[in-house]
């Protein structure tokens, strides 16, 4: 239930590690809702839902950091921090972790070089383009190699070459092992990852099973698993 | 990272956002100012009241055949004791110039020594001893005129003390206690106080006292609740760097400490300017009602009020921040 609706029903979904799933549907259909309930900025009012090993029905929010450091998010709007620079909002991910300061710098270089923003490391992100803007958001995700990276429309303002090269991205870290669960409704980007596994949301219910969705049709054994 | 270091942090992050950080400073100091204001307002009107209404005054009589040098020497060891605000003494011959003078206009004027800053008295030294036995009148003289009660020592020596009733003091055990010392003296035959005096110095303290608390509780108020949402607002230039923390992570502590020593110092700094504020209104008020016929004397915060005023700011402030980090 979000703000008295409905907002996603009898939504059934297992997810392997290292898998690459679309979560694809036209916009309202529960995408967003689905991403924020499974890194925990929603709880479920029914159901049951496990991320990572985190029961989310029992997840109090003194549990929500540990979750957090397993699962990383990156938004169609960047969410970096504007006045800071490229290496700080990398960092920062670090940091929270304790990581010591020698680690820090080594891994948020070996980082920044695989997402190609070297020569851009301390300007300032307000100084960015929106491609390299979105960049940085991934590349804090990726440095701190998360069991899985939620991505919620990560190519919705973005040129077709940029959104190209940020799904190879992904890819590339998908190989690694990383579990990829990206939220999209353009076509095009689904066509660039044929290999990954798509799963159809419409007014908050799955539509488009396939072989490893399975969708609840008794409301009375209605129950999410991510 | 060490909660030191978070605090460091928190304020050097404060120059990432100067404008809402100077906004929110003036609003803090002009908040504090405020309370400042009606603080000073409250202690200059207690010092006013306390100077005029908040004495207890004592009249002593010794017994008529006291030793005048012993009687003396009592006198100024009065002077002596502590919350002494002024001591009106009377020997025989003064009390009975007044008595005379109080008996008929014609007599002249007495001499009535007063020994005090302000030197004015009231003069009720001499009704508590209309009683004394009067001397017969010389053959031939008029019925107003009572020239010749001169060089008759007919009455007692007498003080008239009046005491500050001690800050935090009950006013009555207080005057029993004082009544007992000064009964204890030697020679001493009778001690009387104006019991409507003491109520008067009761009743204005006891208002004082009762309007005290609640304006203290009203200013805690207003710079709780301006200080606390202007915090919270300024909070909201950081709400990005609150969701990303908390996205990537961060524990709450992690998230807030940074959050609490901005605030924390907003509100120091805030209310240390207001002092400075406070102090240069406090000058200007001095040197503009000390002046005929208002002659008041504004006086500045006495220190803890000053300490409790930038204290309670930058708690409040800290908090409000600190509180303001919360999803």
């Amino acid at each position: 239930m979000l703000g008295g609706v409905q907002a996603l029903s009898d939504v059934s979904l297992h997810v392997e590690r290292g898998e690459f799933v679309f979560l694809t549907g036209p916009s309202g259909a529960g995408k967003t809702t689905l991403l924020r309930v499974l890194y925990g900025d929603l709880k479920p009012s029914c159901g049951a839902a496990t991320v990572a090993g985190v029961d989310l029905m029992r997840l109090k929010s003194s549990g929500l950091p540990e979750l957090r450091r397993k699962v990383a998010v990156v938004f169609q709007d960047f969410k970096v921090l504007a006045e800071r620079s490229v290496f700080e909002n990398i960092s920062i991910a670090l940091e929270v972790r304790g990581v010591p300061p020698a680690s820090i710098d080594r891994r948020v270089r070996a980082v920044i070089r695989a997402l190609d923003l070297e020569e851009r490391s301390y300007a300032l992100c307000r100084e960015l383009s929106g491609g390299e803007q979105q960049r940085v958001a991934i590349a804090r995700s990726m440095v701190v190699n998360p069991e899985l990276i939620l991505a919620d429309e990560p190519t919705g303002n973005l040129d077709a070459d940029l959104s190209r090269h940020l799904i190879e991205l992904f890819k590339q870290f998908n190989t690694y092992g990383t579990t990829i669960i990206m939220a999209t409704h353009n076509r095009e980007v689904l066509s660039w990852a044929p290999e990954a596994r798509q799963v159809h949301l419409v007014r908050g219910q799955v539509t488009l099973p396939t072989a490893e969705i399975v969708a609840t049709v008794d409301p009375m054994s209605s129950r999410g698993r991510a | 990272m060490s909660t030191g270091k978070l605090m460091l942090r928190g304020i050097a992050d404060m120059a990432r956002h100067p404008l809402p950080q100077l906004l929110t400073l003036v609003t803090v100091c002009m908040v504090a100012l405020l309370a400042g204001t009606g603080l000073l307002i409250l202690h200059n009107v207690q010092q006013e009241v306390l100077k005029t209404q908040g004495q207890a005054r004592f009249q002593i009589y010794w017994s008529a055949s006291s030793n005048m040098t012993a009687v003396e020497g009592q006198w100024a060891d009065l002077k002596r004791v502590p919350g002494v605000a002024e001591v009106s003494t009377f020997t025989p011959r003064a009390a009975m110039a007044e008595l005379m003078r109080g008996l008929s206009a014609a007599t002249p004027a007495p001499v009535r020594r007063v020994d005090s800053a302000a030197g004015n008295a009231a003069g009720n030294a001499t009704g508590d001893n209309a009683s004394a036995p009067a001397p017969t009148p010389a053959p031939g003289l008029g019925p107003d005129d009572f020239s010749w009660l001169e060089g008759e020592d007919i009455l007692p020596p007498t003080a008239l003390v009046s005491f500050d009733i001690p800050p935090g003091e009950a006013p009555e055990p207080w005057m029993g206690r004082m009544y007992a010392r000064l009964r204890g003296m030697d020679g001493v035959e009778r001690v009387t106080y104006n019991a409507s005096q003491l109520n008067l110095a009761t009743g204005w303290i006891a208002l004082i006292q009762q309007a005290a608390w609640p304006a203290l509780g009203f200013f805690a108020l207003v710079v709780g609740l301006v200080v606390g949402n202007t915090l919270k607002l300024m909070m909201m230039a950081r709400r990005d760097e609150v969701e990303i923390l908390s996205l990537v992570g961060a524990r709450p502590w992690y998230i807030r400490a940074p959050l609490f020593a901005n605030g924390a110092v907003q509100g120091f700094f805030g209310s240390i300017l207001s002092l400075f504020c406070l102090k240069v209104l406090q000058a200007w008020l001095k040197g503009t009602l000390d002046v005929p016929p208002l002659f008041l004397k504004v006086q500045f915060l006495p220190a803890w009020q000053c300490f409790m005023l930038v204290l309670a700011t930058t708690c409040v402030a800290g908090l409000a921040a600190f509180l303001a980090g919360r999803k």
